[in-house]
């Protein structure tokens, strides 16, 4: 596990109820690598996100997907998590009577793997720790999972656990919407603090902003439930000033959502 | 009415009791009528449970108790404080501390103490639940033994929690525990009570009864935890009356797979009297329950709330009602319903029915919430995606609903206990 993560992404189809949403997805992420998909709404970023976090709404009808040559396709939601993937949802489920520390320590302990559970008094100690960094007051400690949290809160709360189950693949699906601006410097650098070669990142977001903060090795636009173009940061830039209508004009694309082809 | 009533249970046995007792005159009158009313009574109609087919053959008077099975033997280890033991309807201990008593507690054996507390338990014993308002109360008011009876003086509050636990071994007969629980004006104190069948109690039928009278402005907390096997059908009749600002709270878990038929119901009888009735059912196997959990409100400005949660497995098939009756008069009354069954397996079965009876106009509010469902899988899936595994996911939110209920057995060694017996009913 100590090696660096490989991520492949090959000619991905994933259905949502018999409809094609993404359709032929190529993207390979190295460890150490931050790569944004960002993308007008509706072209399939969200699913491509849950499918690789193995969502049961969502059909891969064809393609793979692995992770250090291991097909993640073939693995059950918690086995993908325990392989070392994470998914910080653009809609985290609440969950009423289960406190966010417990979750967090089963879901520490699950990952670390039988017979090496971190003490509870430790994972207390860490936890406050990561909170602190966070700028999350202690209390959401032991309130219930997500029950009643802004949503902000329920972004630095999924930020808060990635950076405790220490990935090695982080999917990031719009972690920036509904953060101001103190919490979008704190999430970034919660990020930034994780980037080592060790986990490789892939951030969905609309917005340039946090691409400010946390500087992207490559950039990629979807449209069509594909990837269209991709770039280095200039893109997110280009992207940020023009918008998506000369991208679509040059791809030749008249509705970039996956309800109609082009 | 074509009734099957198989029973095999004689008079004679209704007076053996009460001269193995030593019963007095009134006493003995009022089990010879119940006698009566039990075996010309057939059994209430019970829309979705039917009790046409059910044994009511009660068997033998228990020589000796049996002995207790290992379960239940460490829970009745472990208690502390003020509490009593009834084992085959026998009271093997009853324990009550010095200091207790010296405020004039009496907590132990109905039958012994009917010697020195002959009128109040004569004023009170029946008055709440009458011997003739079912088959199966009947039965209990003929073949009660080993009764307990509470009684907590006026302006007396005691923090520590009675406990109770009534234990059925293979060896006896159907059980009949009474218990009669009276608190005086701003009287405070709670009372555990813990009903256990082994695994291979006989098939005769179990009938419990509690009453609880409060007083003006007192405040009582009952809980009860059932864990009643296959086999007998096991009815449980739990009422109190509730006097004016007076508040009686109950809290009800049953973990088991028997035919259980049980009514818990507060009668707010005084202007400004409270209940809260909060219920838990794990249902696995074949169980078949029926709950009614009701609140009848007949003072001003009464209020009432019903909480019921179930969780049901297997072939388990569950009614949970919640009976609201805002009686002509109560004006001002409120009252709240939450009904939610979880159903893990596809093969159970459950009902929640929610029923209001209004009566009077002016009322404060009247709200009721149920609802059927299944686990959410958006939250399954997300504990999932944090690596935990799903069955382990299940039974983590399936505890996050059911917290709530189990912390309020507020008996910290009943309260492990019911955790102890949920956690392996859900993980069986
Ligand atoms: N669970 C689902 N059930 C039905 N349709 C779905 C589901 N998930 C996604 N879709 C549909 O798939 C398409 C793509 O949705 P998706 O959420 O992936 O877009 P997105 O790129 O993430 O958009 P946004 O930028 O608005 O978040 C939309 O038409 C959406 O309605
Ligand atoms: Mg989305």
């Amino acid at each position: 596990m100590a090696s660096v993560p490989h991520f492949q992404i090959q000619d991905l189809h994933v259905a949502v109820e018999g409809k094609e949403i993404v359709r032929g997805l190529n993207l390979t992420i190295n460890g150490g690598e931050v790569h944004a998909i960002m993308g007008p709404n509706g072209t399939g970023k969200s699913t491509l996100a849950s499918s690789l976090m193995g969502h049961h709404a969502y059909d891969v009808t064809s393609g793979s997907v692995t992770l250090d040559g291991q097909s993640v396709l073939d693995m059950s939601v918690d086995e993908r998590a325990r392989a070392g993937m994470f998914l910080a949802m653009q809609y985290p489920a609440e969950v009423a009577g289960v406190s966010n520390a417990n979750f967090m320590r089963q879901a520490l302990n699950a990952r670390r793997g039988e017979g090496n559970e971190l003490p509870v008094i430790k994972f207390h100690r860490l936890l406050q720790e990561k909170m602190k960094q966070l700028n999350i007051d202690p209390v959401f400690a032991e309130r219930y999972l997500n029950e009643g949290f802004s949503g902000g809160e329920k972004k630095r709360n999924e930020i808060l656990q990635m950076s405790l189950l220490e990935p090695r693949i982080a999917i990031l699906d719009e972690i920036d919407s509904g953060l101001d601006i103190d919490a979008l410097k704190i999430v970034a650098q919660s990020v930034n603090s994780l980037r080592s070669p060790d986990i490789g990142f892939l951030i969905i977001t609309h917005y340039q902003r946090l691409l400010e903060y946390i500087e992207p090795d490559y950039v990629h636009v979807m449209m069509q439930g594909r990837i269209v173009r991709s770039g280095g940061k200039e893109l997110a830039e280009q992207l940020e000033a023009k918008g998506y209508d000369w991208l679509k004009e040059e791809l030749g694309i008249v509705d970039e959502t996956v309800g109609v082809e082009a | 009415m074509a009734e099957q009533t198989t029973t095999a249970a004689v008079p004679e046995l209704v007076s053996a009791i009460s001269t193995r007792f030593s019963e007095p005159a009134w006493l003995a009158a009022v089990r010879a009528e119940a006698w009566q009313t039990f075996d010309e009574l057939p059994a209430n109609r019970i829309e979705k449970s039917d009790l046409t087919k059910r044994s009511w053959d009660i068997g033998a008077l228990p020589v000796a108790p049996g002995s207790l099975p290992e379960d239940a033997k460490t829970l009745v280890d472990s208690l502390e404080g003020p509490r009593v033991v009834v084992v085959d309807g026998v009271v093997v201990q009853a324990d009550v501390p010095a200091d207790l008593a010296a405020q004039g507690v009496v907590f132990g054996d109905l039958h012994a103490l009917l010697a020195q507390h002959g009128d109040l338990i004569k004023r009170h014993l029946f008055s709440v639940v009458p011997a003739s308002e079912s088959k199966w109360t009947a039965a209990n008011a003929a073949f009660w033994h080993g009764g307990v009876f509470l009684y907590v003086p006026r302006n007396v509050v005691i923090e520590t929690p009675f406990t109770y636990v009534s234990v059925l071994t293979e060896v006896n007969q159907g059980a009949f525990p009474r218990v009669l629980v009276v608190g005086g004006e701003n009287s405070a104190f709670s009372l555990a009570q813990v009903n256990v069948a082994g695994d291979n109690a006989p098939s005769h039928p179990h009938s419990s009864v509690t009453e609880v009278v409060a007083d003006a402005g007192a405040n009582i907390q009952v809980m009860s935890v059932n864990q009643l096997r296959k086999g007998p059908t096991n009815y449980l009749t739990q009422r109190a009356k509730v006097g004016k600002d007076a508040v009686v709270n109950w809290t009800f878990g049953d973990v088991g797979d028997g035919f259980t038929v049980a009514l818990i119901e507060s009668v707010l009888a005084g202007a400004g009297s409270r209940s809260l009735t909060k219920g838990l059912g794990i249902g696995f196997g074949r169980q078949h329950m029926d709950l009614t959990a009701s609140m009848v409100h007949q003072g001003r400005y009464s209020e009432s709330d019903i909480r019921l949660q179930g969780v049901l497995r297997g072939r388990a098939n569950s009614i949970y009602r919640s009976s609201t009756h805002i009686e002509r008069g109560a004006v001002g009354a409120g009252s709240e319903q939450h009904d939610r069954m979880l159903m893990i397996d596809t093969t159970a079965r459950a009902d929640a029915i929610p029923m209001l009876l209004i009566d009077e106009n002016d009322v404060q509010r009247c709200g009721h919430a149920a609802s059927v469902g299944k686990l959410d899988a958006d939250q399954i899936y997300y504990l999932m995606s944090r690596g935990i595994p799903k069955d382990a996911a299940m039974r983590m939110i399936i505890w996050g609903y059911l917290q709530p209920i189990v912390e309020a057995i507020t008996v910290p060694q009943i309260q492990t206990w019911l955790t102890g017996l949920v956690e392996r009913k859900l993980t069986s």
